[in-house]
């Protein structure tokens, strides 16, 4: 009986709200919504467009009724409430839910949904504030789609919006109450402070569950070809990589060459800044994109390219690469690409699960995995990677020993020929060291010692070696040459070694939570046997320190770059105003303060023109005279107009306004040109 | 303006809402890795704060003052004060009671007065009122109350509701006793002097003394009074007391001022005995709103009772 009453009394008639502005601002904060769904991709522009029509007369009708609101609208939005309820039920029921991520799509039609239907029925005030919650429910799924800084807008618009609904919530129901700017101000910094304290305090996200997030992924449609022949996957053989593009040519975007069946070192690709993806992951790792086994003296490829399929859709279950133990920590990775890209799988670790929208995946023996169809950009996939992480005292006591199978270790130790100087030195850097890792940690810092990093390296020369180049040359090189010396003498010293290309984290976004990778963040490092924990990635680019720079072409460049970040738009904004300005205060610094000095300034000009400028010593009557001779008209004009002026400058006899006007004119009367 | 403490109205709600927030917003990004939903919720738990807090910081702020107040009134009936409020609150009066009112500005026009209304349930002199004071600024999410007195401008005279006479008016030198209500008419122990004077006459016992004429009493050597035109009405003199039960007193005070206001407007010269906090008064009532006043003032006859 009591729960019957409560149940009365929730659903009593409330009284009609009255504020116009009120509701303005709850429909304002739905209308934004509604639009961040769709800068988000969540929600096609034409359904937002329509959805925010319906809601603006939905809460005009609202507005029109509110008094007496007619009952068969009543039974109508809990008709259609019902019905999306029911809808996004069997939506969800349709599939295994494995979190609510996995749900998100349905979460958005159905709070649009509620939207709508529900703005055709708020009189009151808790009708407006349940409009409101939803929109902030719509906006949360929104967020969890959002993987940049754009999505600021629409979540400051959102935010102010809100704050302005509630500001209006306590003006109506106080009757009117003001909330002065002060106060205004006060507690829109309250809040913030409050925002930024709890922002600050909590740990920041990362993913605590698999995610799903593909079905809106538009991974698999055409990708834009930044270089002719370069980045396409190719349809008619599906599992074959990216054409590595034209060497020496420029790279553009993500277009790192190493990304290709080949990784040739003596092409010397131009990477930018721009954003290729971004990762939002439980750990920084290295996402490695591909290996390399074959080395010969200039290149890296791969000695068997040929990749099993793996079919059933989305989740991919790959296979556990040879020799790689299959246990260790999981770690997800979701990789939201910026630009189109290889159609390579990135990935930390071992891939083991993969979460893709295409039929089937190319997986190599060596953990590679291919797309078979091109990636191109706001494509999103999800790796489940296992790590194994041993740290360097237990590889250290990593028994040193085949480990491989030998077709295998013979694959992974091969060179081109001898290497006998390189040989010697990893010999005699790695003296006394019996570990693999020993021998690692020996040759990593005798390459941070004796070698300087540059990617401004002279060309490589035809026929020669790259590691001989490197190691007994200049020392000067980037990833690939400090990381191929290293697997050469690795190989030279018996140890399974191969060359791994892929991304580097760049810097983390602590509001987005992702790791933003920029197309210089493109990497090579070496990844080593160890029979216990398989293949352990060791990157000794990161202790060569880098090389000497040219004073005046990193200056140059520097001043380039700084130049290039200039925002043109306001930049000139900023100097139109600031040269406007500065022409204002000199014209008024330089124009006459009295109208005696611009009488002085008309016969001084009228002077000049006539080719007779006035002397430093002369005084103003003196010079009116001379202009009046050379008029040659007999009249005494100009030396009367001097007087005058000096009569107001000096004697105080100012004379009316037409007199000043006709005077100023009598200066200004230009004279016959001079000889 | 003196005030007490702060007191959260319902705290329950938005002290849950702003954990519960912080919790759903951070536990969504922490499954998803989404950091924009831990920024939402980051901005709702610090709107719910403000909301939460706001008020209380500006309730601890707030000014109230009550710039104009009657100096009489009737129990039972509406009593307005002008009130001013430095800023927007809600205005409860608690002692005497009334419904609700806001008070503070509205706009940068509109000035900060606002118009209380009182509904004092019985007589009483009131030199101040009790109101409770609540907030939700800036986003009506949470309400503070703040119980605070005003000082009113000068004393509100609560007159008693003018009750069914318990003693007839026409009683007069009866000496008529109701011994419900406690109130004695009885003739007056001099006349009222009504009508011109005429002239001067020897002191007789019963005279009032405010008729005493010094000039002539200096003359003769002989207390003497003036004499009127007229002769004098027979004045009744209205002896009130209360008895210390409140419900009581107040219905004796209803049925005195209905005697009073009989009397007075039959144009009966009436002299009022009360008891009041400084001891027994007797003194003539001239209207009816002075009769009020008199009353308001009475408390029971042992000195104590109502104020």
């Amino acid at each position: 009986m009591r729960l019957v009453e409560a149940v009365k009394r929730a659903n009593a008639p409330r009284p009609p709200e009255e504020s116009v502005r009120f509701r303005v601002a709850c429909s304002a904060a739905v209308l934004v919504a509604l639009l961040a769904s769709a800068s988000v991709g969540e929600l096609a522009w034409p359904l937002t467009l329509a959805a925010a029509a319906l809601v603006v007369a939905g809460m005009a009708f609202s507005w029109a009724t509110r008094a007496e609101p007619p009952g068969w609208v009543k039974i109508l939005v809990a008709a259609g409430a019902v019905a999306a309820m029911a809808w996004f039920a069997l939506r969800v029921n349709a599939g295994p839910i494995t979190d609510i991520v996995a749900v998100e799509d349905a979460l958005t039609v159905l709070f649009v949904c509620i939207l709508v239907v529900h703005s055709f029925h708020v009189p009151a005030a808790t009708d407006l504030l349940f409009a409101l919650a939803a929109s902030g429910g719509l906006m949360a799924v929104d967020a969890a789609q959002a993987v940049d800084l754009a999505f600021a807008v629409p979540a400051a618009a959102w935010a102010g919006c809100a704050l302005w609904v509630l500001v209006e919530r306590w003006r109506s129901a106080s009757g009117g109450g003001r909330t002065s700017p002060a106060g205004l101000a006060a507690a829109v910094g309250g809040v913030t402070l409050a925002a930024v304290a709890a922002f600050l305090v909590l740990p920041a996200p990362t993913v605590s569950a698999r995610t799903d997030i593909l079905s809106r992924s538009p991974a698999g449609g055409p990708v834009a070809v930044p270089v002719a022949g370069a980045l396409a996957g190719d349809a008619g053989q599906p599992a074959e990589l990216s054409k590595p593009g034209r060497a020496g040519g420029p790279t553009r975007v993500g277009g790192y060459l190493g990304f290709a069946g080949s990784l040739d070192t003596a092409v010397r690709g131009r990477l930018g800044h721009q954003v290729v993806m971004r990762v939002r992951a439980q750990r920084p790792s290295y996402w490695v994109g591909e290996t390399f086994d074959t080395w010969d003296g200039r290149s890296w490829s791969q000695s068997h390219p040929a990749r099993s399929v793996v079919g059933g859709g989305s989740p991919f279950a790959l296979p556990v690469p040879a020799g790689d133990p299959a246990t260790g920590p999981e770690d997800l990775q979701t990789f939201s690409l910026a630009r189109a890209s290889a159609n390579l799988i990135f990935h930390a670790g071992a891939a083991a699960e993969v979460w893709f929208p295409a039929r089937t995946l190319f997986v190599g023996g060596d953990g590679t995995v291919v797309s078979p169809v091109g990636i191109g950009a706001g494509a999103v996939y999800t790796v489940e990677s296992r790590l194994v992480e041993p740290g360097s005292a237990a590889l250290r006591h990593d028994p040193a020993g085949p480990g491989l199978p030998p077709p295998a270790r013979r694959r992974y130790t091969q060179l081109p020929r001898p290497y006998r100087r390189a040989a010697a030195l990893a010999r005699a850097v790695t003296a006394g060291r019996r570990s693999t890792y020993g021998r690692v940690e020996a040759l990593i810092g005798w390459l941070g010692a004796h070698t300087r990093y540059s990617t401004a390296i002279p060309p490589l020369p035809p026929g020669a070696d790259t590691v001989d180049e490197f190691l007994f040359g200049n020392r000067v090189g980037y990833c690939e040459q400090i990381s191929t010396a290293l697997a050469v003498m690795l190989r030279s010293l018996g140890v399974p070694t191969r060359e791994a290309v892929g991304y580097v984290p760049g810097p983390y976004d602590p509001v987005t939570g992702l790791y933003t990778v920029e197309a210089d963040d493109a990497h090579a490092w070496v990844q080593v046997w160890f029979p216990r924990y398989g293949w352990q990635s060791f990157d000794p680019t990161a202790s060569v320190p880098a090389a000497n720079p040219d004073p005046g072409a990193v200056a140059l460049a520097d001043v380039g770059r700084a130049l290039g970040r200039v925002p043109l738009l306001p930049a000139g904004a900023v100097l139109s105003v600031a040269v406007s300005v500065a022409a204002a205060v000199s014209w008024r610094r330089r124009r006459p303060a009295t109208w005696a000095g611009k009488v002085a300034r008309g016969l001084e000009r009228a002077g000049r023109s006539a080719g007779r400028p006035r002397r430093p010593a002369e005084t103003l009557g003196e010079y009116a005279s001379t202009l009046d001779r050379l008029a040659g008209d007999g009249e005494a004009t100009r030396a009367a107009v001097a007087a005058a002026a000096e009569a107001a400058a000096y004697g105080g006899a100012e004379p009316g306004p037409d007199d000043r006007r006709r005077l100023v004119g009598a200066s200004r009367r230009r004279l016959p040109p001079g000889p | 303006m003196t005030g007490g403490r702060l007191r959260p109205g319902r705290p329950l709600a938005p002290v849950v809402a702003a954990p519960l927030a912080l919790a759903v917003g951070w536990l969504v990004a922490h499954h998803s890795g989404a950091g924009w939903v831990q920024v939402l919720g980051d901005v709702v738990f610090g709107a719910v704060v403000v909301g939460v807090l706001g008020p209380a910081a500006v309730l601890a702020r707030a000014r109230v003052t009550v710039t104009l107040a009657p100096l009489d009134g009737t129990a039972g009936r509406p009593v307005r004060l002008e009130v001013s409020a430095s800023t927007r609150v809600r205005v409860r009066p608690a002692d005497p009671p009334g419904p609700d009112a806001f008070a503070g500005p509205t706009g940068p026009a509109a000035g900060g007065t606002a118009t209380v209304t009182l509904l004092p349930a019985r007589r009483g002199v009131h030199d101040r009122v009790v109101v409770d004071l609540a907030t939700a600024t800036p986003f009506g999410v949470q309400w503070w109350t703040r119980r605070v007195v005003l000082h009113l401008p000068a004393p509100l005279a609560v007159a008693p509701r003018c009750g069914r006479p318990a003693v007839p008016p026409s009683g007069a030198g009866s000496g008529d006793h109701d011994a419900d209500t406690a109130v004695a008419v009885t003739a007056a122990a001099a006349a009222a002097a009504v009508g011109d004077p005429r002239g001067a006459r020897p002191y007789e016992p019963g005279d009032h003394r405010r008729h005493v004429h010094w000039g002539a009493t200096a003359h003769t050597g002989e207390l003497m009074v003036r004499r009127h035109e007229q002769p004098a009405v027979a004045a009744r003199h209205v002896a009130v007391t209360l008895p210390p039960d409140p419900e009581a007193a107040e219905r004796a005070a209803e049925a005195a001022l209905g005697a009073l206001a009989a009397l007075l407007e039959a144009g009966t010269p009436v002299v009022l005995t009360t008891t009041e906090a400084g001891g027994r008064r007797v003194a003539p009532v001239a209207d009816r709103r002075d009769a009020g006043r008199r009353l308001a003032a009475a408390v029971d006859g042992t000195g104590g009772g109502s104020r």
